[in-house]
C-alpha cells in the first residue's frame, strides 16, 4: 500500500487547517458550559443563529413572493419606509429577497455539506479500514475528483443537469467531498492500529460494528470542523455559480440577487453590496464556528 | 486700485476674447475634414467570434468584424436606400424576372488577385445556397446566376422577388474569394480565421482570447479610404468591465449594445462618449414570446390570446428595458416602414379579458388560486432574457397561470426547443434582417418546421391559410402586391398568434466623441468603418 | 501518544548528508512509480470528461447552428458527420484516446483551430497569473500568519485574523469588481482588464511593463483569497510548533526568539504549508474562472467554461488533460520536496 507522503503530514495539519482567528479564553474549565466555549465559537454561533432566525422569519415578515415586482425600481435604501433596504433593478423588495435568500443560502450550504460529508466519510472509512485494493481504487477516484478543479467541475455538472436548486446542491456536494475523504482515511488509518480496535476485532466484532462504534466516533471531530469549512465554501460556490448565470431563477438567493444586479453595479451598488454583505457575514459565521469548534475539541482532547 | 482705464481695457479684452471665440467655435465645428490615421480600439460584443467570415455565420460578433474585411454588392443608406458597393449599378427588368448587376472594376482581393463575377457565382452556388442559414429561402426564386463577363452578374428569376435586393449587404450576402475556397470544405477552410476580402481593412493578426487586429487596406478601391490605420478588437466578456473600458478610453467603439441598459444614461452624460441609436433598422431586433402549439394548454388559441392580454407591454418595456424599447404590435417591426401595418388584431392589457378567455377555454381557477402550471424557457443570450421571463411570470400570476422559469445553456435550449420540441413557451430573440421574407416567414410557414434546426418554426404552427399567403407573397408579380400580402400575413399572424412580439429593441452603438464619420444607414451596425476618423 | 512524526522536528541539527545517497535511488524509483500511477488517473479523467459531455443535452452542432443563425437539416447532418458525432460513443472515445497518445489533441471545430494552439495561447497567461497570485498569497499570507503567530494575543494578531477572515469570506468576483472600480475606474492607476495594451507597445520592455500593469489587479484578487487561507493556516501551524518540546528546549538553551522562529519554527511549518499550497494549485490554475471573467484575462479557466457552453469536447478534454497533468505533476513535486525537506519520511 502506497501511502502518499502528504497524507502522513496532512491529516493532523488539515484538521487544524482553520486555526483560531481570535484568541481563546483558555483559563476556564470546560465544565462551565457554553460560556467556556471559545469566543470565536460563541460569536459564530450567534451570527449563524441570527441568520437562521431571519430565514425562519422570512415567511412571517415578508409573506408572499419575494420575486414580486412590488415597487418602483432603483429605490435607494431608506428612501421609502415601505422598502427599508430599497428595491432592485426590476422593483423587487431587497429586504424580502434578503430574508428569503437566507433560506436558500443556508439550504444549499448545509445540504451540499451533508452530501459531501456523508460521501467523504463513507469513502474515507472504507479506504482506511479495508486497505489494499479497496483503498487503492478509492484513492484513485479521490484523486480524480481532486485533480479536476472543484469550481469547474461544479459548473460542468450544473450545465449538464440544469440550473435547478437540487442540481446545484448536488453539484457542490459531489465536487467537495475529497477533503473529508482524505481526512477520514488518515484518521481511520491511525485509529485502526489502536489496541481497543484490535481487541474488538479479535473478539469477533464485525467490520460494521468496529467502524461504527470505535472508529467513526473518534474520527468525527476533525470532520465536524471540516464540515463547517465546507458549508462556508458551499455558500461561496453558490454565489460564484450565480455570478456566471447558473442559479435557480425560481428561488431567490443572495448569489442570484448579486447576479441580477450586475448590470446596475455602477448606478446602484447597494443592490450588490447588501446581498454581498449578507454572504460575507454568513461565511464569517461559519468560519468562526469552525475555528471555535477546532479549539474546543482540541482542548477537550488535551492536545 | 482699479482705474477707469483699467476696467475699460479689461472690458475690451473680454469682448475681444468673446468675439474671437465666436469665430473660433463655428470654425471648429465646421472643421469636419477627416483626419487620416489613428488606431480605433473596438470591443467585440458579446465575446470572441468563432470565425471571421459572415458568409455562413451571422453571429453578431462575427458579422461585426467580418464586414470590415469584406464588401457586399450593396449597402444601405438611411431609410433602407440602396447604395452601391461592389455593384456600381443594378437594374431590375420590367417583368421583374431578371436583375442585372454591374460590378465595380479594378477591385482586388487583399492578396492582390482581381475580384470578378466568377467570385460572385461561386459564392452564390457553393456558399450561400449550401451553408448560409437563410439564403436558400431568400434566393428561392432564383433559377440561375449568369456571368456574361467578368464585371456583370445576372440573376434569372422564376418570378419577381423583391426580397433579393434587401439581402445583398456584406453582413447577409458576403462574397468569398473563389481562388481560396473552391474545392474546399467551406466551413472548415483555414481562411475563415485569417480572411482575404475586398474590404477597407485587411486581416493582420488574431491573438486568441485577447485581440483581433485589422489594418488599412492600402489598395482599397475607394481610394483615400479608410482613414483609420488600424482596428483593434478587444475581447471583454463582462458588461461592467466593458463600460469601465469605455469610460477610461481603453475602448472607443462598440456595437450591439455593448454596455448594459443601466449604464447608457451614464454614457449619455459623459461628454467624452456618444450614443448612436441609428443603424439598427435593418437588423430589426425584437424579443418574442413563442408558444408550443403542439400540445395543451397553448394549442388553444384562446389561451394564447389570454396570455397576450395578460402582459402589460408598456410596463414591461419600462421595468425590464428601462424604457429603451417599444412595445411590440406585429411580427414586422415599426422600423421596417415599407411592410409595417397597424391594421392588425391587437391585444391590449386587459386582465379581465384574459380571465374570461381562460374560463372559456376550460381552465377555471382551482383551489390554490391557479388555473394551470407551465414552464417558460428563456434564451440564454444574457441576463435580460431572464428579466423578461421574470416579468412574464409575475404578469401571468395575476391571471392564475403558474409559471416556472427554466434556465439552461445555449445548446440545451436549442435541443429542447428545436430538437425535442419539449417546451411550453419561450421568450427569445428575433432578427428581422430588413425584410419579412427573410426574418418573419420562418416563424409562420409550415415549410420551416425543421427538426433540430435553430431559429426555425419551433412552435409547430401550421395553417394552410397562412401558408397560402406566404406562398403568394413569394410569387407576387409586383413589389406592391408582395407588400400587400405581407400585411395580410401580419393580420393572420396576430389572429392565430402562435407567437407575438413583446418589444422592439432599441439597440445602440457606443463610441468615443472623437469618432466621426459613422454611418447612419439602416445597416450601420455592420458598417465597414471606411468613412470613420478620429478627431485629435 | 509519543513517537509520532510531529513531535520531533525535521530540522534539529541532525546530520542529513549521510541519508542522501541511499535516498537518491529510492527517490528515482518513487518518481517512476508515481509517474506510472499518473497514467491511469489521466485516462480516468479523460473518460470522465467524455461521459460528462455526452450527458450534456445538446451538442456542438446545435451551438454552431444556433450562433450562426440556423441552417438546414441536411447541412446540420453533414456537419455532424464531418465532426464524427454520428459514430457510436465507444468508437469516438477510442479514436480520441488514440489521437491523444500520438500527440494530437484534436481540432476545435467551433474555434476553427487546433486544441493545442488554443491551449498553448492561453497557457502562458494562466501560469503567469497563477504564479503571481501564488507569490502574493505566499508573501502576504505566510508573512501575515507568521507575524500573527509571533505577536500572538496582541492587537496585531487580532487585526490580522479579522482582516484574513473578512477577505476569506468575500466572494472572489466581488473583491475583483471592487478593486477594478476603485483602482481602474475611479483612480485610474491601473488598466481595467485584458492582458496587455492592445496596441502601441512595441519592444520587449514596454510590452513586459504593459503586461505587468495588467497583471496587478487580477493577481491581487486571486492572491488575496489564498493569502487569507495561508495566513490562518501558517499562524496555526506555527503556534502548534511553538508549543512543542524542542522549541522549549531551544529556548532554555538560550537561543534568541528570532533564531528560534526562523531556524526551527518556520522551517518546520513549511511542510504543512507546502501541503496546502499543493492542494490549492488546481484551483489556481483552472479554477480562476471568476477572476478571468471579471478582468478579461485570457486564461484556461475561462476557456474551459466556454468549451463547456459550446459542447466542444475536444477542447474541454484537452483542457482537463492539461490541468490534470499539471496538478498531478505539482503533487509529485510537492511530495519530492517533502522527501528533501524531511528525511524522516520514507517511501513505502
Amino acid at each position: 500500500m502506497t501511502r502518499r507522503t502528504q497524507d502522513v503530514h496532512s491529516h493532523r495539519q488539515i484538521a487544524r487547517a482553520v486555526p483560531s482567528a481570535l484568541h481563546p479564553v483558555s483559563k476556564r474549565a470546560p465544565t462551565m458550559g457554553w460560556l467556556a466555549w471559545p469566543l470565536s465559537l460563541q460569536f459564530g454561533l450567534l451570527l449563524l443563529g441570527a441568520q437562521l432566525f431571519v430565514a425562519a422569519a422570512a415567511g412571517w415578515l415578508y409573506p408572499g413572493d419575494p420575486f414580486e415586482l412590488a415597487g418602483a425600481a432603483f429605490l435607494s435604501p431608506g428612501a421609502d419606509p415601505e422598502f427599508p433596504l430599497g428595491t432592485d433593478i426590476m422593483g423587487r423588495d431587497i429586504a424580502a429577497g434578503l430574508m428569503h435568500g437566507a433560506r436558500v443560502s443556508l439550504l444549499v450550504g448545509l445540504s451540499a455539506t451533508v452530501i459531501a460529508t456523508l460521501l467523504g466519510t463513507a469513502i474515507g472509512l472504507c479506504a482506511g479500514y479495508f486497505g489494499r485494493w479497496i483503498d487503492h481504487g478509492l484513492m484513485r477516484i479521490t484523486e480524480l475528483f481532486q485533480v479536476i478543479p472543484h469550481f469547474l467541475f461544479a459548473i460542468i455538472l450544473v450545465s449538464i443537469l440544469g440550473a435547478r436548486l437540487e442540481n446545484i446542491i448536488l453539484a457542490i456536494g459531489v465536487t467537495s467531498w475529497t477533503m473529508v475523504a482524505r481526512l477520514v482515511r488518515a484518521e481511520t488509518l491511525a485509529l485502526r492500529e489502536r489496541d481497543y480496535v484490535k481487541i474488538c476485532t479479535v473478539m469477533g466484532g464485525s467490520h460494521a460494528r468496529v467502524i461504527l462504534t470505535h472508529i467513526l466516533p473518534n474520527a468525527l471531530p476533525p470532520v465536524i470542523v471540516a464540515a463547517s469549512i465546507l458549508t462556508a465554501l458551499a455558500v461561496l460556490t453558490e454565489a460564484g455559480l450565480a455570478f456566471l448565470g447558473m442559479s435557480d431563477s425560481n428561488h431567490i438567493s443572495w448569489g442570484g440577487m448579486i447576479g441580477a444586479s450586475r448590470e446596475a453595479l455602477l448606478d446602484a451598488p447597494y443592490m450588490t453590496l447588501i446581498p454581498g454583505a449578507a454572504i460575507v457575514l454568513s461565511v464569517m459565521a461559519l468560519s468562526l464556528i469552525g475555528d471555535g469548534l477546532n479549539q474546543h475539541l482540541r482542548k477537550g482532547h488535551g492536545k | 486700485m482699479q482705474t477707469p482705464q483699467f476696467t475699460h481695457a479689461l472690458r475690451r479684452m473680454t469682448l475681444n476674447l468673446l468675439s474671437a471665440l465666436c469665430v473660433a467655435l463655428p470654425t471648429a465645428a465646421m472643421a469636419q475634414t477627416p483626419v487620416r490615421g489613428g488606431t480605433l480600439v473596438v470591443v467585440s460584443n458579446p465575446g470572441e467570434p468563432a470565425v471571421l467570415t459572415a458568409a455562413f455565420n451571422q453571429q453578431g460578433a462575427v458579422a461585426a468584424i467580418s464586414t470590415k474585411l469584406f464588401d457586399g454588392l450593396l449597402h444601405f443608406g438611411e431609410n433602407f436606400k440602396l447604395e452601391p458597393e461592389l455593384a456600381t449599378h443594378w437594374e431590375v427588368s420590367k417583368d421583374g424576372k431578371e436583375i442585372r448587376f454591374k460590378l465595380r472594376p479594378n477591385v482586388k482581393w487583399h492578396d492582390g488577385k482581381p475580384f470578378t463575377s466568377a467570385d460572385v457565382k461561386f459564392t452564390f452556388e457553393e456558399v450561400w445556397l449550401k451553408v448560409h442559414p437563410r439564403a436558400r429561402s431568400t434566393f428561392a426564386a432564383v433559377e440561375s446566376l449568369e456571368t456574361p463577363d467578368p464585371l456583370t452578374v445576372v440573376l434569372k428569376l422564376r418570378n419577381p422577388s423583391g426580397v433579393i435586393l434587401s439581402a445583398l449587404n456584406s453582413a447577409e450576402a458576403q462574397i468569398l474569394p473563389k481562388h481560396l475556397y473552391e474545392g474546399t470544405d467551406i466551413v472548415r477552410n483555414p481562411w475563415n480565421v485569417k480572411p482575404v476580402g475586398t474590404g477597407p481593412f485587411r486581416f493582420k493578426e488574431w491573438v486568441r482570447g485577447e485581440r483581433i487586429v485589422l489594418e488599412r487596406n492600402p489598395d482599397y478601391w475607394d481610394s483615400g479610404k479608410p482613414y483609420l490605420d488600424q482596428l483593434v478588437y478587444r475581447i471583454i466578456p463582462d458588461a461592467t468591465a466593458r463600460y469601465a473600458a469605455f469610460e477610461t478610453g481603453a475602448v472607443q467603439y462598440g456595437v450591439l449594445s455593448p454596455v448594459s441598459i443601466n449604464d447608457v444614461e451614464r454614457v449619455q452624460k459623459n461628454k467624452n462618449l456618444q450614443v448612436e441609436y441609428r443603424g439598427y433598422e435593418w437588423l430589426a431586433s425584437s424579443n418574442v414570446l413563442e408558444f408550443n402549439v403542439r400540445k395543451p394548454p397553448f394549442n388553444d388559441v384562446r389561451v394564447r390570446r389570454a396570455v397576450a392580454h395578460a402582459i402589460d407591454l408598456g410596463a414591461m418595456v419600462k421595468v425590464t428595458a428601462r424604457g429603451n424599447a417599444k412595445p411590440g404590435t406585429s411580427p414586422v417591426l415599426s422600423t421596417q416602414t415599407r411592410f409595417f401595418t397597424t391594421d392588425v388584431p391587437s391585444y391590449p392589457y386587459d386582465v379581465k379579458q384574459a380571465a374570461r378567455l381562460l374560463d372559456e377555454a376550460g381552465f377555471p381557477v382551482k383551489e390554490a388560486g391557479t388555473r394551470f402550471a407551465v414552464t417558460l424557457d428563456w434564451l440564454p443570450f444574457g441576463e435580460s432574457y431572464l428579466r423578461y421571463g421574470e416579468f412574464i411570470k409575475q404578469s401571468l400570476r395575476r391571471v392564475g397561470i403558474d409559471v416556472t422559469l427554466r434556465s439552461q445553456d445555449l445548446p440545451q435550449f436549442m435541443r429542447r426547443v428545436y430538437g425535442q420540441n419539449d417546451f411550453d413557451f419561450i421568450v427569445t430573440h428575433r432578427a428581422g434582417f430588413g425584410d419579412p421574407q427573410i426574418g418573419t416567414d420562418r416563424l409562420f410557414w409550415s415549410k420551416t418546421i425543421m427538426k433540430d434546426v435553430p431559429w426555425s418554426n419551433g412552435s409547430g404552427y401550421s395553417n394552410p391559410a397562412m401558408d397560402g399567403l406566404i406562398q403568394a407573397a413569394h410569387e407576387a408579380p409586383t413589389e406592391e402586391r408582395r407588400i400587400e400580402y405581407y400585411k395580410k400575413v401580419q393580420r393572420q399572424a396576430l389572429t392565430d398568434i402562435p407567437n407575438f412580439t413583446l418589444m422592439e429593441n432599441r439597440m445602440y452603438t457606443i463610441a468615443t466623441a472623437r469618432l466621426r464619420g459613422l454611418s447612419t444607414g439602416s445597416d450601420g451596425v455592420y458598417e465597414s468603418l471606411k468613412n470613420a476618423w478620429l478627431a485629435p | 501518544m509519543a513517537g509520532t512524526l510531529n513531535d520531533t522536528p525535521a530540522f534539529s541539527g541532525v546530520d542529513e548528508e549521510g541519508v542522501s545517497a541511499a535516498t537518491g535511488r529510492r527517490q528515482r524509483l518513487y518518481v517512476l512509480t508515481r509517474v506510472a500511477q499518473m497514467l491511469p488517473t489521466l485516462l480516468l479523467i479523460l473518460l470522465t470528461a467524455f461521459v460528462l459531455l455526452q450527458m450534456a443535452p445538446g451538442d456542438m452542432v446545435q451551438v454552431l447552428a444556433g450562433e450562426a443563425g440556423g441552417g438546414s437539416p441536411e447541412y446540420l447532418a453533414s456537419l455532424r458527420q464531418s465532426f464524427g458525432l454520428d459514430q457510436p460513443l465507444h468508437v469516438q472515445f477510442l479514436l480520441y484516446v488514440r489521437n491523444v497518445l500520438s500527440g494530437n489533441l484534436g481540432f476545435s471545430f467551433r474555434n476553427n483551430t487546433s486544441v493545442a494552439a488554443l491551449i498553448g495561447a492561453r497557457l502562458g497567461p494562466t501560469l503567469l497569473l497563477a504564479v503571481a497570485g501564488l507569490a502574493i498569497a505566499l508573501l502576504f499570507g505566510v508573512g501575515a500568519g507568521a507575524l500573527a503567530a509571533i505577536r500572538r494575543g496582541k492587537a496585531l494578531d487580532q487585526w490580522i485574523g479579522g482582516v484574513a477572515l473578512l477577505i476569506y469570506a468575500t466572494p472572489g468576483f466581488l473583491l475583483g469588481i471592487g478593486l477594478m472600480l476603485l483602482f481602474a475606474v475611479k483612480l485610474q492607476w491601473l488598466p481595467v482588464s485584458g492582458f496587455a495594451d492592445s496596441y502601441g507597445v512595441e519592444g520587449f520592455w514596454p510590452y513586459t511593463q504593459s503586461v505587468a500593469r495588467h497583471l496587478v489587479l487580477p493577481a491581487l484578487t486571486l492572491g488575496a483569497l489564498h493569502a487569507a487561507i495561508y495566513a490562518r493556516f501558517t499562524r496555526g501551524a506555527m503556534l502548534e510548533i511553538y508549543g512543542q518540546d524542542y522549541v522549549r528546549t531551544a529556548r532554555s538553551k538560550g537561543l534568541t526568539t528570532r533564531r528560534i522562529t526562523v531556524r526551527h519554527v518556520l522551517r518546520n511549518a513549511l511542510l504543512p504549508i507546502i501541503t496546502v499550497v499543493g492542494m490549492q494549485m488546481g484551483s489556481l490554475l483552472s479554477g480562476a474562472v471568476l477572476v478571468e471573467t471579471v478582468f478579461a484575462w485570457p486564461g484556461l479557466g475561462r476557456l474551459a467554461f466556454e468549451a463547456m457552453q459550446q459542447r466542444d469536447f475536444n477542447l474541454l478534454a484537452g483542457l482537463i488533460l492539461c490541468s490534470g497533468s499539471l496538478v498531478v505533476l505539482i503533487n509529485l513535486a510537492v511530495d519530492l520536496l517533502y522527501t528533501v525537506l524531511d528525511p524522516r519520511v520514507s517511501h513505502q
